[in-house]
């Protein structure tokens, strides 16, 4: 048989009966909402007991990536002028911090805050927790200081978090500032600004927005990575809590096993709303100019 | 500090990074095979076929990598442990090991990443191109395995490469349940010699480098030959 290909023809697919699948998808769907609602029914006990808790803790891994974040965006800002200066050594200085922390494992870099630089300066005789308890004193504030053990772990994390994420963030404030086209800085140029009111006025609020997108991102995957601070110990983040509550309920496999799933469950609760905030951002700001 | 200890511990740590290349070795094509195949399942035009791949997708990438190899761990070996006991014969949950799980868990996790590469680099080849093939009487298997997948490959290197990068540095992760690789052998000798930590951390983040930045520097070189090409 001859067949004509116009394109209507070839956009137009021809129905076949495998939709009727289609119906048996959503019946799955509904099967397995059902089915988890009676998975956690099973274990309301449990639920009623750790939720408290684990909301607890995803207080404390909103924190840990909010404070990291603001923290990382210091260290990136500070990457980005440095690789884009005038002076050989800082630019060296910051392209080796950028490939060293890009190049090795984020769980090695938190080890080696958390244990191997943490020891190294309570040698050196460096200690944070004294130094925030005695400015909480000056401030009459300091009843809201966790013990010493705890208060370390959350401050080598969120130091070793920051300063991995800083890296990444380099290269977006990075490409950031050089998407800002030549033409811009030369037009601000002849019209005699200098060259901090440039990058003040000009360039920085421009780049802005293109770098949002990805930070964005790296928020998500930050969030992520603060569940990697479990393995430090001291840092009470929901993961650890779900891994003790886990650990300690390990006699009833199935039990353990909810306890890892809820966990998920919860993470996939914080960062799937800012997936979709940050897509949102990305189909708003994405475009051109 | 005291680097003294560095070539007692060499060998250790080389077998480590050799762990390491495995864990990456094997998952990374695990991973490309589960990618390809959900981006087909998400380009379908059926709903059960791109429903189950949106969701896996979605659910992948908004859940922390450390808490999926808990689950996989713990929970393949417990689901195992009670299909077996149901069922009768072998205990299959004996198969659970840092291993089998680490593998799997890193290979589902990139599988979602992957996906998302294929999709960007189908997107990226024209849809003239699909035209042409389909007026040309290739029926639409032929026009996907002939003209769309060879153009889009070059394409989709740089993001496979430094997915893979990533993934090397992920696959640390698999020391927190019973895997051998390198950051294992690190925490290791980290915990025997408590007081002197700091050259075992040097020695295994240089390994680390020695692995990823030539494969970054390939990865940025085979980038800028492409866009040269284009």
């Amino acid at each position: 048989m001859q067949q004509t290909f116009t394109r209507s023809n070839v956009e137009r697919k021809p129905r076949s009966w495998l939709v009727i699948l289609d119906f048996v998808f959503y019946a799955a769907i509904i099967a397995a909402l059902v089915g988890l609602a009676y998975y956690f029914y099973h274990f309301r006990d449990s639920i009623t007991l750790f939720f408290p808790v684990f909301l607890g803790g995803a207080g404390l891994t909103i924190f840990l990536s909010v404070s990291s974040m603001i923290l990382a965006t210091i260290f990136g800002f500070i990457g980005a002028l440095g690789r884009l200066s005038r002076f050989v050594l800082f630019r060296v200085i910051a392209a080796v911090y950028v490939e060293v922390i890009r190049g090795t494992p984020i769980l090695v870099q938190l080890f080696l805050w958390g244990f191997g630089i943490r020891a190294v300066l309570e040698q050196v005789g460096f200690d944070p927790y004294n130094i925030a308890f005695n400015f909480l004193t000056l401030v009459q504030f300091n009843s809201i200081m966790p013990s010493p053990f705890i208060f370390d772990a959350v401050f080598y994390g969120i130091i070793g978090l920051s300063f991995n994420y800083g890296a990444y963030l380099t290269e977006v404030f990075r490409t950031g500032i050089e998407s800002v086209p030549v033409g811009q800085t030369e037009a601000a140029l002849s019209l005699g600004l200098n060259s901090r009111q440039i990058m003040r006025k000009i360039v920085l609020p421009q780049a802005f927005r293109i770098t949002i997108p990805p930070f964005a991102n790296y928020f998500i995957t930050l969030v992520q990575d603060s569940a990697l601070l479990s393995t430090i110990g001291g840092v009470l983040e929901l993961q650890q809590l779900v891994t003790a509550a886990a650990t300690a309920n390990a006699s009833d496999a199935n039990l353990q096993l909810f306890f890892y799933v809820f966990g998920a469950l919860m993470f996939f609760c914080i960062c799937y709303p800012l997936a979709i905030l940050a897509r949102f951002l990305e189909s708003r700001l994405g475009v051109g100019y | 500090m005291n680097f003294g200890i560095i070539p007692q511990v060499l060998p250790d740590f080389l077998h480590g990074a050799l762990n390491t290349v495995i864990y990456c070795a094997v998952s990374f094509p695990l991973a490309l095979l589960l990618g390809l195949i959900l981006a087909l399942m998400g380009s379908s035009r059926f709903v059960w076929l791109r429903g189950p791949a949106r969701i896996y997708i979605e659910v992948i990438r908004s859940t922390p990598f450390i808490a999926q190899l808990f689950l996989m761990y713990y929970g393949l070996s417990t689901i195992l442990f009670n299909i077996s006991t149901s069922l009768g014969g072998t205990n299959l949950a004996v198969y659970v090991n840092g291993w089998t799980a680490g593998i799997a868990a890193l290979a589902i996790n990139y599988s979602a990443y992957e996906a998302e590469v294929f999709r960007a680099g189908f997107l990226s080849v024209e849809r003239g191109q699909t035209e042409a093939a389909l007026s040309l009487g290739l029926n639409s298997q032929q026009s996907f395995f002939r003209i769309v997948l060879p153009q889009a490959i070059p394409l989709m290197i740089p993001p496979f490469v430094n997915d893979l990068i990533y993934m090397l540095k992920d696959s640390a992760i698999v020391s927190v349940i019973a895997g051998v690789e390198l950051t294992a052998v690190l925490e290791t000798y980290r915990i025997r010699n408590g007081s002197n930590t700091i050259p075992l951390f040097i020695l295994a983040m240089v390994l680390y480098l020695i692995l990823s930045l030539p494969t970054s520097y390939f990865a940025r070189w085979y980038e800028r030959k492409l866009r040269a090409a284009l």
